[in-house]
């Protein structure tokens, strides 16, 4: 009898539950027609920044490449020419890309960057049908304006 | 002081403690050397252990019991119950303060610096330094960098100062290439006026300077130390065999570094051998076969190609089959090569000596070093006969340099003075053609009035060269090129076998031979050559050779390259086999050559590059190159190496032993052939001592063998009146082959040009840079004039080895040529 009263009991208590949240605002959100917001350091795609004069960060100096623990980061480093440079300095990046499928987002690149140049953004949305469309280039990577990424293009680092 | 202490023999040891730890070393042991034997660091900056010491940047500081201050190890001498620590408070502060000095003034751009990765400072700092800068002014600012020519990168900005850059070439290589300018804050590295450094061994600064201020241009920024994979290799030059380390990145080799060998290299490398590695990833490689069809040579498929020679080499009968090269293949490609063309094909018609019209039978005067690379530091005098030993052979350049530190008078002969002329006690610049009369004169043989009178060298030197010879125990006498390709070579072996007797039997180096020219020659690609030095003739070593082949060796001994091309001329040789060697460039007569090419019924051509042979080549082969395949080279003192594979080779490319073997199958006996390896291990079978890191030293040049010749009158060389005699020398930096495609190496050679003596020159209306035209009986090349004294009256100097401007075009195998050289006006 006892315990026949204790699982009735059991039971409104768990309506209860459902009760309770029947009237409250849902925490579904109906992606992709509406987006959540992200957490202010979420780790999302990279991005290689750029200065406010538009001049590239990255000097190519691979401390990302040699840091990143699944090793998705390639960087082919060149001579800038003096007279239209890429980057500060005299070295830049000739070739960057970052393997989208083996990253891990860990951000370790973020933190080796001795210029600031690699952030990742809040972009979570990385698919796609083949393979090759996952590594993303330099030019995919590049800031399409400065501070598109979020990142001050002013600040010195 | 001394006289009174016993002489420090090495046995006698010094007792000490350096960190609580009893050490014995022997007397003059360094602190800093007794430490880091006893497996305790002190981090050093200027010390590097080829040089002595210096005390210069005080990073080696240690606390000594009874010494008021601290004191540098490196120059420090260990003592008897000396208390040594390394560890202390004050020595981390000391360390920490010398850190933290440093570093005011370096801009710490390791993000930027080649040298991020591998460098010393950074290591340094991070062990032993502050790991915080409390210098806020502005640091000292110099032009960022400065390319002082083709190879090298100098950044002040990043120099600490270190002096081991200045003294690499004041103590190591002698060329004083860098020097210090300014004083305290402003003092810096440079050459006199900026201008482009002039060394044949800068690559060795960039490695041992501490700091990224001396970096490559060839390198830079192709590569960081972690993406680079490591593969041990052999320089594929000079015939040094310096043993080298590649560093490959995916599919680009990006630099040659040196890899430690005491024996050969020590831990040095010329910069031909830093910088002459970009040729095998240059696009010019072949990639596909090239067969002749309607007259030009087009992309053909291998069973196309192999088995159009095939049914050449089927067609044709055995004396009618020549093969020329093999000085850049491995060991393990030589050898298949004879046991196709000896034993399949059945001829002895092999020679890999293409650069040469004078070639001396292997028995009589055997190319190489007959005593060790290292032993040569050890010689009491050495003696340079033709020989410019920078440009030829750089690397031994090093050891002659130690022995000159220790005392040893070098003496030089030669009809141009070569660099390293300032070294040397006595210089005998001569006429060419008076090799063999100043020889015995300097010999004691003749005169030294009449070998004055024949050679043009002074009386006065010949005699006191001679004097200081008599007076080495131990003495080294070196031959080279330049004095042995000519007629006259007999007697000028002949004399120089006269002038080791003097000189108590001084051993006769005769260095000559490039690439693996070692190899082919104790493989014997030679006419009348087996494997090991055996001669031909000897039927015993004939029935050896038949035994592990299974298959007889003709007996009768073949052509040599001079006889080929004279065969083929009178249509005796109808098919030519070369194997990676380019004798339309580099056979010391280019019309004989040209003659002969038309005299051929198929030339065959192993190449890397569509050179002038292989233009004019029937089948063109693409092969691999050094850094593509693995296998052993033999160098100069035949010390046998091994080098492994880097790379994939371009397009279709295979190595000469894949094709010596598919092409045994083809003509129906095949080899059974698994691997390098085995062929390596049956050359063991056939040569006692072969084996990874064995020498086998060429048998000393004229022993037993009675040279004719001696005692012949010498004497100038007949020649036209205004006219010079041509002498040609070889280059370190050239524009061959393989050469003109590495950036570094092609910089530094700059265009072909013809050396005249100023009078000469003020005579026939040359100013230096000026285009002049040289005429021989031969033919005519444009060249620019460069005016130099060191090159003997009435003399010309043309360098080989820059295929725009062949100097065979002028040379002729009959004898030496004079040349008219011809002013076309101001450049
Ligand atoms: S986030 Fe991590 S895993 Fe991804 S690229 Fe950067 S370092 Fe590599
Ligand atoms: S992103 Fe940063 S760490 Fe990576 S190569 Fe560029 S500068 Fe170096
Ligand atoms: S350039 Fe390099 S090796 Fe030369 S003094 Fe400066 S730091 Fe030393
Ligand atoms: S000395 Fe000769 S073998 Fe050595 S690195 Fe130079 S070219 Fe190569
Ligand atoms: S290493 Fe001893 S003073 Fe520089």
């Amino acid at each position: 009898m006892v315990r026949q009263l204790r699982q009735v009991w059991a039971t409104v208590k768990g309506l209860g539950v459902v009760g309770r949240y029947l009237f409250r605002r849902p925490v579904t959100v109906r992606y992709p027609d509406a987006k959540p917001p992200v957490q202010r350091r979420y780790k999302g795609r990279h991005y290689l920044t750029l200065f406010a004069d538009g001049m590239e960060r990255c000097v190519g100096c691979e401390l990302c490449v040699i840091v990143c623990p699944s090793q998705s980061i390639f960087v082919r480093a060149a001579e800038n020419d003096p007279l239209a440079p890429h980057s500060k300095g005299e070295r830049y990046a000739a070739d960057f890309q970052i393997n989208m499928l083996r990253c891990i987002f860990c951000g370790f690149c973020e933190e080796a960057c001795p210029t600031g140049a690699i952030v990742l953004g809040h972009d979570y949305e990385l698919s796609g049908y083949t393979r090759e469309s996952l590594i993303y280039t330099k030019d995919m990577l590049t800031e399409k304006y400065p501070g598109e990424s979020g990142r001050d293009p002013h600040r010195e680092l | 002081m001394s006289s009174e202490r016993a002489p420090a023999s090495p046995a006698q040891m010094v007792h000490l403690t350096i960190d609580g730890r009893p050490v014995a070393v022997p007397k003059g042991t360094t602190v800093w050397q007794a430490a880091r034997q006893n497996g305790i660091e002190v981090p050093v900056f200027c010390y590097h252990d080829r040089m002595p010491p210096l005390g210069a940047c005080r990073m080696c500081l240690v606390e000594v019991e009874k010494m008021p201050k601290l004191a540098t190890s490196c120059t420090l001498e260990a003592g008897e119950d000396m208390v040594v620590r390394t560890q202390t408070d004050r020595v981390r502060q000391a360390q920490q303060a010398i850190l933290e000095l440093l570093l005011v003034n370096h801009p710490l751009d390791c993000p930027i610096c080649d040298k991020g990765g591998e460098c010393p400072l950074q290591d340094n700092t991070l062990r032993f330094g502050p790991g915080q800068s409390r210098f806020v002014e502005t640091k000292r600012q110099f032009r960022k960098h400065v390319r002082m020519g083709p190879v090298l990168v100098l950044d002040r900005e990043r120099c600490i100062l270190c002096w081991r850059c200045v003294r690499f070439g004041e103590i190591v290589a002698g060329d004083d290439a860098l020097k210090g300018f300014e004083r305290g804050y402003h003092s810096q590295i440079a050459t006199p006026a900026m201008e482009p450094v002039r060394s044949k061994f800068i690559g060795n600064t960039m490695e041992i300077c501490p700091v990224g201020a001396l970096t490559s241009a060839t390198y830079r920024f192709r590569s960081r130390p972690w993406d680079n994979r490591t593969v041990q290799s052999v320089c594929p030059h000079c015939g040094c065999g310096c043993a080298t380390t590649l560093n490959v990145r995916g599919a680009d080799l990006t630099r040659t570094r040196p890899r430690e060998h005491p024996e050969v290299n020590d831990i040095w490398l010329c910069d031909k051998g830093f910088f002459g590695y970009e040729f095998v990833g240059s696009p010019e490689r072949l990639r596909a076969p090239l067969v002749r069809r309607d007259g030009a040579l087009r992309e053909a498929t291998w069973d196309e190609a192999l088995g159009r020679v095939a049914d050449a080499l089927r067609s044709t009968s055995p004396e009618a089959v020549g093969v020329i090269g093999g000085a850049r293949s491995t060991n393990e490609d030589d050898y298949l090569l004879l046991r196709l063309f000896r034993g399949v094909v059945g001829t002895n018609n092999i020679d890999f000596r293409v650069e040469t019209a004078y070639p001396q039978p292997t028995s009589r005067a055997a190319w190489g070093l007959p005593v060790a690379i290292a032993d040569v530091e050890r010689a009491d005098a050495i003696v340079l006969v033709g020989c410019d030993l920078t440009e030829e052979y750089p690397i031994l350049w090093l050891r002659v340099k130690k022995a000159i530190d220790r005392g040893a008078p070098l003496v030089i002969a030669g009809a141009w003075e070569p660099e390293v002329a300032r070294w040397a006690q006595h210089r005998l610049i001569h006429r060419r053609g008076g090799e063999a009369a100043l020889l015995r004169a300097l010999a004691g043989g003749v005169r030294a009035e009449d070998g004055a009178a024949a050679s043009g060298a002074p009386a006065e030197a010949i005699r006191a060269a001679a004097d200081t010879l008599r007076a080495a125990p131990r003495a080294l006498v070196l031959a080279g090129e330049a004095a042995l390709e000519q007629p006259g070579a007999e007697r000028v072996l002949a004399a120089l076998d006269e002038l080791c007797a003097a000189c108590h039997g001084a051993p006769l180096g005769i260095l000559r031979g490039r690439g693996n020219s070692g190899g082919a020659q104790v493989l014997g690609l030679l006419p009348d050559m087996l494997p090991g030095y055996r001669p031909l003739g000897d039927p015993s070593a004939r029935e050896a050779v038949a035994a592990v082949w299974g298959r007889p060796v003709p007996s009768a001994p073949g052509r040599t390259v001079r006889g080929m091309l004279e065969a083929a001329r009178a249509a005796d040789l109808e098919v030519l086999y070369v194997v990676g060697a380019d004798p339309a460039s580099d056979y010391p007569d280019a019309r004989a050559w040209e003659e002969a090419r038309r005299g051929l019924r198929c030339l065959v051509v192993h190449e890397l590059f569509l050179t002038r042979t292989a233009e004019a080549a029937d089948v063109v082969l693409p092969v691999l190159a050094y850094a593509e395949k693995t296998g052993t080279v033999a160098n100069i003192e035949g010390r046998v190496q091994r080098q492994d594979q880097a790379l994939l080779g371009p397009g279709v490319a295979r190595s000469d032993a894949e094709i010596f073997v598919d092409l045994a199958s083809r003509l129906g006996s095949p080899l059974a052939v698994a691997s390098w390896e085995q062929v390596f291990a049956e050359i063991g079978r056939m040569i006692p001592g072969w084996a990874e890191g064995a020498r086998l030293a060429p048998p000393r040049p004229g022993a037993g063998a009675g040279r004719d010749g001696a005692g012949i009158p010498d004497g100038p060389l007949p020649r036209p009146e205004g006219a010079l005699a041509l002498v040609a020398g070889r280059r370190l930096f050239d524009r061959g082959t393989m050469a003109a495609r590495c950036p570094g190496v092609r910089g530094q050679a700059g265009e072909p040009f013809v050396a005249v003596h100023p009078e000469d020159a003020a005579r026939l209306g040359l100013r230096d840079g000026m285009p002049c035209e040289v005429r021989s009986p031969r033919g005519a090349l444009r060249l620019a004039v460069r005016v130099w004294a060191g090159v003997h009256r009435g003399h010309a100097y043309a360098p080989r080895g820059y295929d725009s401007a062949p100097v065979s075009v002028l040379l002729d195998e009959r004898g030496p040529v004079a040349v008219t050289v011809r002013p076309l006006g101001a450049p």
